[in-house]
């Protein structure tokens, strides 16, 4: 049957004392069931392998870019005295922000009972986890010797004879991430289990009936089952939320706990943070809005979901225009005069052009969705979430090379220039988030079945209750 | 198709519903009529179901709880043992047990473990995975994954009666009621799998079975160096010219300030040879300079204190040394120090004061036959002013590290406890050319007298040989 939105019906209007519809149309649980599981079940489509074929080569191409550096060394990048982080940093932290929207989605979402996170929450949350994939590459390679990367582990070492230093933020970062990366997957397949049960039992093949039910791990659907999964599934959101929260606080004391001016602030953690949600946001969308339409999801993934997200993305891009602005004021408040020569530099030196990149599509763009048509405006939502993405990467660009190209040591100074395997590192990384979330579509449930047939169950109580005035039965 | 007849376990009753509250209601129904082993299997989580079938709440965040706490304190223990007690690290003047830098730590291991705790404690009271299940066997149980309810009573529940239970929920209007059986005939896994899996894990042994060939096997060819310049570094040797330094030299003095692994352990008696609580009384300044020279490496200290012991070496003999020296020698002495001594002693002094001290060790032979002109014959250890009474252990420690005359200080060839093996190896050799019988402790005195009379005998066989030798040698000259 055909998914498509029955003309004239807009669920972005808010009627007084009426919940929104969050599933459109006369859908049934089965048609759900049909929906998701098509997207996975169907044939590729040619724009899918074609995708698929692009993104893989763009993945290929970063492990060569790798082997490549772990030969030759990490002077094939661009990083020199005294700019030593350069773009390996900034893409650690663009894509550790990036991973964040997945679990603020699934977790707070859910602890603020937001029911239209359901229809979104899965990708969102695989996006996550491909997202962090990409991020722990970075800060790997970027250790220079990376087949010793393990001695970032606390292990009794023979060699060293000493532990790793508690004391330092790039330690802390690694806990953080690593943490952050398993709860993650954790919670993204406990959220599975049920819908690769439905694919289990939809499989008409035996092979693939053997491989969803390994890994639904014999889910029954019995209500025992459900009932402590609930639980499970409420504890681990709850302790997912301060985590979130935690991962990029913890990436901003990498910066914050040194001395370099422009880092050297109290305000980092919580700007850190929104800009990960932010940056979260947009990926989420630049994302969801082609897919919905590709993948036949209209009426489970609505404009009303869009435009809850878009809401979020001029919040947090508003705060991080405060922040901004906050960081002006107290370098001027402070009265420190490398503090304040690292601000004027960031907007007036050389790197003038990244700045004001940054600020034009972070601050600037998302103001567009104070109207509504642009927030329910499939394409410009489109054009918006890329702007930020780009915005999102300049912003981390400016923090950490325009702060160390000119620190305390004027003598020291120096310009920053990429090379082409910072660029090819910088692509592939897309390959390899690509890759991943194109299989993800093709194998695993892209939305959270159970949880919507849940929501539509409500809806339904709901609108019997309207209609006949009735108390709910709840029963002894 | 064969005519063996499967045996079937009966395992209960169950009925499909269409609907949430169709379910529901006839979940209250079973619970009232008294069904307590009973379950409803649904595609997803039923508001109000455990009221309607009486589940009782679950134990799991206590696991959950449980988990979190241990994650803290293992992270707190952690980071405490390796930090702060088994590896000491000074971080800008903080104290070794810092816990605000402590706290990223252990709230990240709360977290980790305590979302273990409720995603393994989940499945593992819900009795997950388990591959089978007796539900599977009925085609129209596909279902309860995607749009219909399944309320199941087990044949194991006291009231249980096949055709009461048919009835029952015949009643509360599900229109497909079946008895859920299990069939025992064997579940086979298809081959292909056993195929798939044999060579998934020859594969996985290929890498370990080259490993452990190339262990045992030699190779004519050289071994290829993945980091050319890691495995032949261009580091310089010792004596080496390089370029990079103004005075061309690759061998380095340690970076002023430099205080090596082990240097401060010890107490500055040790480090010294001088009784230091002695010397408070006598020369404040000195101690000053002396705790600046040894325990923070003050290289400026370290000189002046090098020129104030030359000073007093080359001072007349009838200056008094006013130095309190350390007495006696601070380690324990036994047979164990005394060999470390001997060997030490024969690696460093005896090239020049010979294996049995006099003095005339190789380089001082060789020196006095080409007449060296600017040669100090080393001193032998065998004259009374070097005795202990006269030139106390410590002085002679000094000297061992200090140097004296031509001698040059050995503390940077010699580790310090081996400097004070030697001290306690050097009175011993002292005490061994003209030690008397009455030194011998009674219960060793036979087993000494025995081998002095052994090695008499020994140099006197060696003498007669050596007297018939030349008489030999004479007569075939002659």
């Amino acid at each position: 049957m055909s998914l498509a939105i029955p003309n004239g019906l807009d669920n972005t209007v808010e009627r007084p004392g009426e919940r929104a519809p969050l599933v459109l149309g006369e859908t049934t649980y089965h048609d759900i069931t049909e929906a998701v599981c098509k997207v996975a079940e169907r044939p590729p489509s040619k724009g899918w392998i074609g995708g698929f074929l692009v993104a893989f080569a763009l993945l290929q191409m970063l492990g060569l870019l790798i082997v490549y550096l772990i030969y030759t060394g990490v002077g094939v990048w661009g990083n020199r005295a005294p700019i030593f982080w350069g773009w390996p940093i900034v893409n650690f932290v663009f894509w550790v922000g990036i991973g964040h929207a997945g679990t603020l989605i699934s977790a707070i979402l859910f602890l603020f009972r937001q029911e239209w996170r359901t229809s979104i929450n899965r990708a969102a949350e695989a996006m996550t986890i491909f997202a962090v994939a990409c991020a722990g590459t970075f800060p790997g390679i970027h250790v220079g010797r990376a087949w010793l990367a393990f001695w970032l582990a606390p292990y009794p070492s023979l060699n060293l004879w000493m532990w790793p230093q508690f004391r330092s933020p790039l330690l802390w970062d690694v806990f953080a991430v690593s943490t952050y990366g398993t709860v993650s997957l954790l919670f993204w397949y406990m959220g599975m289990v049920p819908d690769l049960a439905t694919f289990r039992d939809r499989s008409k093949n035996k092979y693939r009936r053997m491989a969803y039910g390994i890994l639904c791990l014999g889910w029954s659907g019995s209500s025992r089952h459900w009932m402590r999964y609930e639980k499970a599934y409420a504890i681990l959101a709850a302790l997912a939320a301060p985590l979130v929260l935690s991962v990029h606080t913890i990436v901003s004391f990498d910066f914050a706990v040194s001395q370099v001016p422009g880092w050297h602030t109290t305000i980092f953690p919580p700007y850190f943070v929104a800009g990960a949600i932010f940056s979260g946001f947009a990926m989420v969308l630049t994302l969801m809005v082609p897919a919905r339409k590709m993948l036949n999801l209209e009426k489970l993934i609505t404009i009303r979901h869009l435009e809850n997200m878009c809401k979020i993305i001029l919040a947090t891009g508003s705060i991080v225009g405060l922040a901004y602005g906050t960081e002006f004021f107290i370098a001027w408040y402070g009265q420190v005069p490398a503090e304040q020569f690292a601000f004027l530099n960031r907007a007036f030196g050389p790197y003038a052009w990244a700045y004001w990149t940054m600020v034009s599509c972070n601050v600037i763009s998302p103001q567009i969705f104070w109207f509504k048509k642009a927030r329910t405006t499939p394409w410009i939502i489109v054009v918006v979430s890329i702007f930020v993405n780009i915005g999102m990467w300049f912003e981390r660009f400016v923090i950490v090379i325009s702060s160390l190209s000119r620190d305390y040591l004027p003598s020291a100074w120096a310009y920053f220039t990429p090379t082409w395997v910072d660029w090819g590192m910088l692509i592939g990384s897309f390959g390899l988030f690509f890759t991943l979330f194109l299989l993800f579509c093709r194998t695993l449930p892209v939305i959270n079945m159970a949880e919507v047939k849940a929501t539509l169950a409500k809806q339904e109580h709901m609108a019997h209750l309207h209609g006949h005035g009735e108390e709910a039965a709840e029963g002894h | 198709m064969s005519e063996t007849k499967i045996e079937t376990t009966v395992h209960g009753m169950m009925a499909e519903f269409t609907t949430v509250d169709s379910l529901l209601s006839a979940c209250r129904r079973i619970r009232d009529a008294g069904y307590t082993k009973t379950d409803a299997y649904t595609p997803f989580p039923v508001h109000g179901i455990d009221k309607a079938l009486g589940i009782k709440p679950t134990a799991l965040p206590w696991i959950c709880l449980i988990a979190g706490a241990t994650g803290t304190c293992i992270a707190l223990v952690m980071q405490i043992w390796m930090n702060s007690i088994d590896y000491k690290y000074i971080i800008s003047g903080k104290p070794y047990i810092s816990l605000p830098a402590f706290i990223p730590v252990a709230f990240e291991l709360t977290i980790l473990l305590a979302s273990f705790g409720a995603f393994f404690g989940m499945w593992a009271l819900n009795g997950l995975p388990k591959f089978s299940n007796p539900m599977f066997t009925d085609p129209r149980f596909d279902r309860a994954t995607d749009d219909r309810f399944f309320l199941y009573v087990d044949a194991s529940d006291e009231r249980y009666d096949a055709n009461g239970v048919r009835n029952l929920l015949a009643d509360t209007g599900s229109d497909y009621i079946n008895e859920v059986v299990e069939d025992d005939s064997p579940k086979e896994v298809p081959k292909p799998v056993f195929l798939i899996w044999g060579l998934a894990v020859a594969a996985s042994l290929v890498p370990l079975i080259c490993i452990l060939t190339m262990r045992v096997t030699n190779s004519s060819k050289p071994r290829f160096h993945v980091f050319f310049d890691m495995d032949f570094s261009p580091a310089k040797d010792a004596q080496q010219v390089t370029s990079l330094f103004a005075d061309n030299r690759s061998m380095r003095s340690d970076v002023p300030g430099t205080v090596a692994r082990g240097q401060m352990e010890e107490s500055l008696d040790m480090l010294t040879g001088i009784d230091v609580e002695a010397l408070t009384m006598s020369d404040p300044p000195r101690v000053q300079r002396l705790v600046r020279a040894y325990m923070l490496a003050d290289d400026e200290a370290k000189a002046e204190e090098k020129e104030a012991v030359e000073a007093a070496e080359a001072a007349p003999a009838s200056v008094m040394d006013t130095t309190p020296w350390v007495e006696k020698n601070p380690l324990t002495v036994d047979a164990e120090l005394l060999a470390q001594g001997q060997q030490q002693f024969a690696i460093y002094c005896s090239v020049c004061h010979g294996m049995d001290g006099y003095g005339n060790g190789l380089v001082n032979q060789r020196a006095q036959s080409i007449n060296a002109p600017t040669w100090v014959p080393p001193a032998s250890m065998h004259q009374e002013t070097l005795y202990a009474d006269k030139y106390p252990d410590g002085k002679l420690f000094s000297t061992i590290s200090n140097g004296i005359r031509k001698m040059p200080g050995y503390a940077g060839q010699i580790k310090l406890k081996d400097r004070w093996a030697i001290v306690a190896y050097v009175r011993a050799l002292q005490k061994s050319q003209n030690a008397s019988m009455d030194l011998v402790p009674e219960s060793e005195k036979a087993a000494v007298e025995a081998a002095v009379a052994d090695a008499k005998a020994e140099l006197k066989r060696q003498a007669e040989e050596a007297e018939k030798a030349a008489a030999a040698r004479k007569q075939t000259q002659s």
